[in-house]
């Protein structure tokens, strides 16, 4: 019994040791690295047809309420496959609460949403084309459109079997085009994997300040640049929720709908985050890490958009989460003990931003497809002989 | 369906029609129809006024882009002209919109009378049919919160801040208020021609075993054997929604449907004989709401009498009281005289049509700072 005791007493030792060398050295956070293979899930199983099929269905208005808003309509390939306003698109006669964030590399989360809302791209699709402020479908009538169209008819039926489209196996369609939409030869993937002239002498200094005194690595690690965990940063409430009254509707119809108390849904006057994950107070005004892969064509940044550049997001960190005009989250008792003002110089700053930019290669353009017609299902002569 | 109806309710509307006979006839006792009056008191009349301003309010519709009454438009009794209703951007209806004269006086609703409980009901369900006014009822109502106007007709109706309950008391309550006048039979004004076409009515041609009370329905289905308004499987957009309907009310062979099955949603009986039964319209104010029959498959009333004088359509399970009439020419005629003597004499949609409401939202100023 007593070398039982000895035992655990060591095994504590040496857990509180590793603990405490993790918590002091910062190169115990996940090293950046180079974007690897694609994750795929076992039930959704990627194919050439199946990510042809998710093109034409990513385009296609028709898996919405009324038509007109489709994927590609919030996440616009020739923009950043985001949209560029601070809020994103909403359906028509609506606004969105939140940015739109990319689509590239969205693959490689799996916690997606700003605050972690869907576990994968399949459960993302499905929640955007029927929200009510984004794509406002329903599945009894996404459905029957699907049927009504002879090439989609043929490629379910292709694809996964279907005698009549299912409308969850177009998300799983549109979950595998997604995960071709990734860059993985940036410039600091062409690094990581061993070129050392892929990035300039400015970008291996800003590099060092990102692992070093500026912290960014903290949260921003790994292959995709992000850990995933939620934080909250300091980022004010939207502005936009002072001057448009479309956001104002938005905003309050997301409380009453995510389920906030009466009293809560009254009062707050700003993004509870990820408070909807867990319902604990702890969580209010966090958001989960976004990956820095391909923000060079994403502006404006943060969950609202509030930050116009890479440069305001650089002045805001170094500012300790604050804005330049002063403002930070409504929510201070949940903000992130890591954000602290980094006094970075002029010089710092410039080699910082030269290194984000690395995280991102060519813009990724698409060829929109020509989007399959609505056929009779009957012809006149089946319907006259029909019998009653 | 944003809101699925609560499987109690759709339960207890399948035990009321499945107690229907077709041979049964009802001797109802409907409300007797009265002028039209607004008397009462403030309260009761700001809810009037609500209930219209929100009638003709496009943002109570998904996309902002329709209002109850692009739909139900006044100027043709609260109808539409086409054959088809329009439905929602991006899909057609499959089905005649009903006017909404006399419709607070009924005691079921839609073609094939599958809300039978109360128009708060029925509003619920249009505003938020995803192939109707596909309506999050959560945003409207925040939406409503934006308008200063609904602010303050929401607190003048008694009903505190604008909210979805209140938007379901207040259609119903301008609803109320469409009611037909007296018409000609009503005033005991009926000409020679018409006189002649009454005996008929509710003698040789029998309208009257279904057509019968105040609003000349016995509000039963019946199967008459309308013809399909092949329109509605030749137009995908039609059959869109068609199918996405059948699909919701569990009707287990949707996709290969070629006719319109009406109140059979309800019964779902395993050998096909309650399809094809529709709840039987009532006759006043037809003067305005052509085309007729739940698809508008006839244009004229000179067409319906002529279909009922053939004996109806081809159907296995037609309704064993249509039956060939043999009615003259002459007869014919008389009867759509009385028909048409049946509608009021004022056009009572007049006040209502061209309404034009000035709808904005308003930023709420210090938004920070309010408790809303």
């Amino acid at each position: 019994m007593n070398r039982l005791k000895q035992a655990y007493f060591r095994l504590f030792i040496v857990v509180l040791v590793l603990t405490l060398i993790q918590k002091t050295s910062a190169s115990q956070f996940p090293p950046l690295a180079p974007l690897g293979k694609v994750p795929e899930p076992p039930d959704n199983k990627t194919t050439e047809a199946k990510i042809a099929l998710g093109k034409l269905l990513f385009f296609d208005g028709r898996l919405g309420g009324d038509g007109s808003t489709s994927c590609a309509s919030c996440h616009v390939p020739e923009m950043g496959w985001d949209w560029p306003g601070k809020l994103s698109l909403g359906y028509p006669g609506t606004i969105h609460w939140r940015n739109a964030q990319t689509i590239i590399n969205a693959a490689y989360y799996d916690k997606l949403f700003w605050a972690g809302a869907s576990k994968s791209l399949e459960a993302q699709a499905k929640s955007a084309a029927k929200g009510a402020v984004a794509g406002n479908g329903e599945d009894d009538l996404m459905e029957a459109r699907l049927a009504l169209i002879p090439e989609y008819r043929q490629q379910f039926k292709k694809v996964f079997g279907d005698e009549w489209p299912k409308i969850n196996n177009a998300w799983n369609a549109i979950a595998a085009f997604e995960r071709t939409l990734i860059q993985t030869d940036t410039p600091l993937d062409h690094f990581l994997n061993g070129d050392k002239n892929a990035l300039t002498a400015e970008q291996l200094a800003g590099k060092k300040l990102f692992e070093g005194k500026a912290g960014c690595i903290q949260c921003h690690n790994g292959a995709l640049a992000s850990d995933q965990a939620y934080y909250n940063i300091g980022v004010p409430p939207s502005s936009e929720w002072q001057t448009n009254p479309l956001a104002q509707i938005t905003m309050r119809y997301e409380l009453y709908a995510k389920g906030m108390d009466e009293q809560q849904y009254r009062h707050t006057k700003a993004d509870p985050g990820a408070y909807f994950r867990t319902k604990h107070p702890s969580m209010k005004g966090k958001f989960r890490t976004p990956s820095l892969r391909y923000t060079l064509y994403t502006a404006p940044y943060m969950h609202n958009g509030e930050l116009a550049s890479l440069t305001d997001v650089i002045d805001f960190y170094d500012a300790g989460g604050f804005t330049s005009d002063g403002r930070t989250t409504a929510y201070p008792t949940t903000k992130s003990k890591l954000i602290k003002p980094l006094s970075l110089n002029k010089k710092e700053k410039k080699q910082l931003l030269s290194f984000l930019k690395a995280f991102s290669g060519k813009k990724i353009t698409i060829e929109r497809p020509n989007l399959p017609a609505y056929q009779k299902l009957f012809s006149k002569k089946e319907l006259m002989e029909a019998k009653k | 369906m944003k809101v699925n109806i609560p499987l109690l309710t759709l339960l207890f509307v399948c035990f009321i029609n499945s107690s229907f006979s077709s041979a049964e006839v009802l001797n109802k006792t409907v409300a007797k129809v009265s002028d039209v009056t607004q008397n009462g008191d403030s309260a009761s009349n700001a809810l009037i006024e609500l209930g219209k301003r929100l009638f003709f309010d496009k943002r109570l519709s998904g996309d902002s882009s329709i209002a109850c009454s692009d739909c139900h438009q006044p100027q043709y009794g609260f109808t539409h002209r086409t054959a088809l209703s329009p439905g929602y951007p991006g899909n057609k209806h499959f089905r005649n919109a009903p006017s909404l004269i006399n419709t607070a006086l009924k005691t079921r609703w839609l073609h094939d009378g599958r809300i039978a409980t109360n128009l708060n009901d029925v509003v619920r369900e249009m505003l938020t049919e995803d192939y109707i006014m596909n309506m999050d009822m959560r945003l409207m109502q925040e939406r409503l919160k934006q308008d200063l106007n609904y602010v303050a007709l929401f607190a003048k109706a008694g009903l505190g801040e604008p909210s979805n309950s209140g938007v379901r008391k207040a259609i119903p309550a301008f609803l109320a208020v469409l009611k037909s006048t007296k018409n000609n039979y009503d005033l005991n004004k009926l000409n020679k021609q018409a006189r002649q076409g009454k005996q008929l009515f509710f003698g040789k041609a029998g309208c009257s075993q279904c057509h019968s009370g105040h609003l000349y329905t016995d509000e039963l289905p019946h199967n008459t054997g309308v013809p399909e308004n092949l329109s509605v499987f030749l137009d995908p957009l039609s059959h869109q929604t068609f199918i996405a309907f059948n699909m919701f009310m569990g009707v287990s062979d949707y996709m290969s449907l070629k006719r319109d099955i009406g109140a059979g949603v309800l019964t779902h009986k395993a050998d096909g004989s309650d399809r094809g039964k529709f709840i039987t319209p009532s006759l006043r104010e037809l003067n305005y709401t052509a085309p007729y029959m739940h698809n508008g498959i006839f244009n004229t009333l000179d067409e319906v009498v002529s279909f009922y004088n053939k004996g109806g359509g081809k159907d296995r399970y037609l309704d064993k009281k249509i039956k060939p009439l043999g009615l003259t020419k002459v007869e014919q005629k008389a009867l759509v005289s009385f028909l048409k003597s049946l509608s009021s004499s004022v056009d009572i949609a007049k006040k209502y049509t061209n309404q034009e409401h000035q709808y904005s939202y308003h930023l709420i100023e210090k938004w920070q700072d309010k408790e809303n």
